[in-house]
């Protein structure tokens, strides 16, 4: 073992700015550099916000990513309702809630179906998959399609959530469309199980790697919004406290901040979540996660996968829930908030698809967001993952070096790594 | 809203892509948003797509033709732009991706393609970007090109439905 010699260098994404570079290099047996590069995302965000009136915020964040638009919206406007002193209602918290599930949805299949199960059926990317297995690509857009109606309906557009503002909405769902909705998630729980299923069938990788799992919390339900932030280790923090858990640091190989807080890193995501949050999941979620052989604590990264799908059916029950809860009260517009003359600072916080995301405002007695700061999951999750490779590249050194690369991709990609949402720009060549 | 179960979709969907935060990379949703302000025709849906990836697939399924615009490297001087069709153009890029956020236009295209869900007609609008740096406005090249862009993007719709006159701004 002691001479062995691997080089691992994966660049991605060169196409735009060289993100996501993985780079491993092992010399006679020993480990000399394993690391994962990345030129980071929204890298201006102050300067986004700083100077603009309180309410273009979650327009304006929402746009960072096309895959968590919702959740920057959300974690925007919780930052802002907190700085400003504004108490949401119930309705708005409920379709809030909606909102969020059908964003969870949304990111998680495509997760699942579109990059994580191409390296399962032996092919390279979802493309071959959609000629060899069109059944299983096929419900994962139906799933999408699903998601993406239950966003809009409540947001009024796909991607961008042009309705969420600063108090509420300023579009409601009719009771109509919901239940139209209800009747698609009902019917989508075939879908569910038939996900669960496919996972169930696939040969994880063995890794197991303890370490600390941070997560928003809170006592009465499953936390995507607001709460506590919470931690395996036992930690537990209030929101304003957050930056006594991130304790972000530079690294000379990355331009993102690396975080940690009990131990040299920490992870956050689906896996995190289930980990702390377990008890809460709805009991058709708990099945799904038992079908897996998930139990809490999870210590294998890649099975992060495994807890999106567990999230997946929790969503799609919680919004029947939720949907009944509505129709039951009734929808009832609202006035729309009024600024009050009086500033603040406020975060906020959301548990997003790759994990907890904060925004940090400070807003001026006129209304102008004087301060801002973005925290983002995968920020929080480098750390974590070259920790994961550090321990992983040893046990699987006696593999072929193309094997090896393998193994790391499908490492990083458990993660799904916030890296170029950023553009999607097209490189044409004319024939 | 998209297209419900059962209801008959427009015929026609024209979708501007882009990052808005990122200078010219946002060009294809300028166009989209100044199209949505014109008086368009009944079969014509007018779609902001953002950076949406992957699920661009289930807006173009059951369409009779889909016409995008985005920027594009596409070996022109910044400002200018070409219009293509997929017979026209191989769309460079990787199929292997970390990241769900790296999927882009070219990987829906595909995937639709291969799920044989891919409209009849599929047009493109490729913008040559100057400046793509976070959180920038439209460079002036390509804020200048911005009409010449929307009349092209109508033009073609009026030739696709035969009709002759540009719609006037409503």
């Amino acid at each position: 073992m002691s001479t062995v010699d691997v080089n691992v260098n994966v660049h991605h994404l060169t196409r735009v700015e060289g993100h996501g570079n993985i780079v491993v290099d092992v010399q006679n047996g020993e480990l000399k550099q394993c690391e994962l590069q990345i030129v980071e995302a929204p890298r201006f965000f102050e300067a986004m916000l700083r100077g603009r009136p309180y309410y273009e915020a979650s327009h304006i964040t929402s746009r960072i990513c096309g895959i968590c638009a919702t959740g920057h919206a959300t974690a925007s406007l919780r930052a802002t309702e907190n700085a400003l002193g504004v108490e949401v209602s119930e309705q708005t918290e409920l379709l809030r809630k909606l909102v969020f599930h059908g964003e969870i949805i949304d990111s998680h299949v495509l997760h699942v179906y579109m990059l994580v199960a191409p390296d399962f059926f032996g092919v390279g990317s979802v493309l071959p998959l959609a000629s060899s297995h069109p059944d299983v690509v096929k419900r994962a857009l139906r799933i999408k399609k699903l998601s993406g109606d239950l966003c809009a309906m409540i947001s009024g557009r796909h991607t961008h959530p042009i309705a969420m503002t600063v108090g509420g909405f300023t579009h409601l769902p009719t009771i109509k469309e919901m239940l139209a909705v209800r009747e698609r998630l009902v019917a989508a729980r075939e879908d569910m199980d038939e996900t669960i299923s496919l996972l169930a069938t696939l040969p994880w990788p063995e890794f197991e790697r303890e370490t600390e799992y941070v997560s928003l919390q809170k006592d009465e339900e499953y936390a995507f919004i607001d709460g506590r932030i919470a931690t395996t280790d036992g930690f537990a923090y209030e929101l304003p406290d957050y930056r006594n858990v991130t304790n972000e640091y530079l690294v000379p190989h990355s331009t993102a901040k690396h975080t940690k807080h009990n131990r040299d890193s920490y992870m956050v995501g689906a896996l995190a979540r289930f980990n702390n949050n377990y008890d809460q999941l709805h009991p058709r979620a708990k099945a799904a996660a038992e079908e897996l052989g998930m139990k809490p604590v999870v210590t294998n990264s890649f099975l992060n996968s495994g807890a999106q799908a567990v999230e997946m059916v929790h969503c799609v029950e919680d919004s029947i829930r939720i949907i009944d809860e509505l129709v039951d009260r009734g929808i009832e517009e609202e006035p729309p908030y009024e600024f009050q003359g009086k500033g603040g600072e406020g975060v906020g916080s959301c548990d997003v698809p790759r994990g907890i995301l904060f925004h940090n405002y400070v807003i001026d007695d006129d209304g102008v967001i004087q301060g801002a700061n973005c925290i983002i999951p995968t920020g929080q999750n480098y750390g974590n993952i070259e920790a994961d490779m550090r321990a992983l590249v040893p046990q699987i050194l006696d593999r072929p070096q193309e094997e090896i690369t393998h193994m790391m991709e499908m490492l990083v990609r458990a993660y799904d790594p916030c890296i170029s949402c950023s553009t999607h720009f097209l490189n044409v060549e004319f024939v | 809203m998209e297209g419900g179960e059962g209801e008959a979709l427009p015929s026609t969907l024209v979708i501007g892509l882009g990052n808005l935060l990122r200078g010219d990379d946002g060009v294809g949703v300028r166009v989209a948003e100044a199209l949505a302000t014109r008086d368009l025709p009944d079969d014509v849906e007018v779609v902001d797509g953002g950076t949406h990836g992957l699920g661009l697939v289930n807006f173009m399924e059951g369409r009779q033709r889909v016409i995008l615009v985005d920027a594009a490297d596409v070996g022109e001087s910044p400002g200018e732009f070409r219009r293509f069709t997929l017979d026209e153009a191989r769309l460079l890029g990787d199929d292997r991706h970390l990241s769900v956020h790296a999927a882009g236009l070219r990987d829906a295209l595909l995937l639709a393609q291969a799920l044989d869900v891919l409209p009849d007609e599929v047009v493109i609008f490729g913008v040559q970007p100057a400046n793509l740096e976070w959180y920038s406005a439209l460079s002036p090249q390509v804020k200048a090109a911005l009409p010449d862009l929307i009349t092209a993007v109508m033009t073609e719709l009026n030739q696709k439905l035969g009709r002759r006159e540009v719609w006037p701004k409503s």
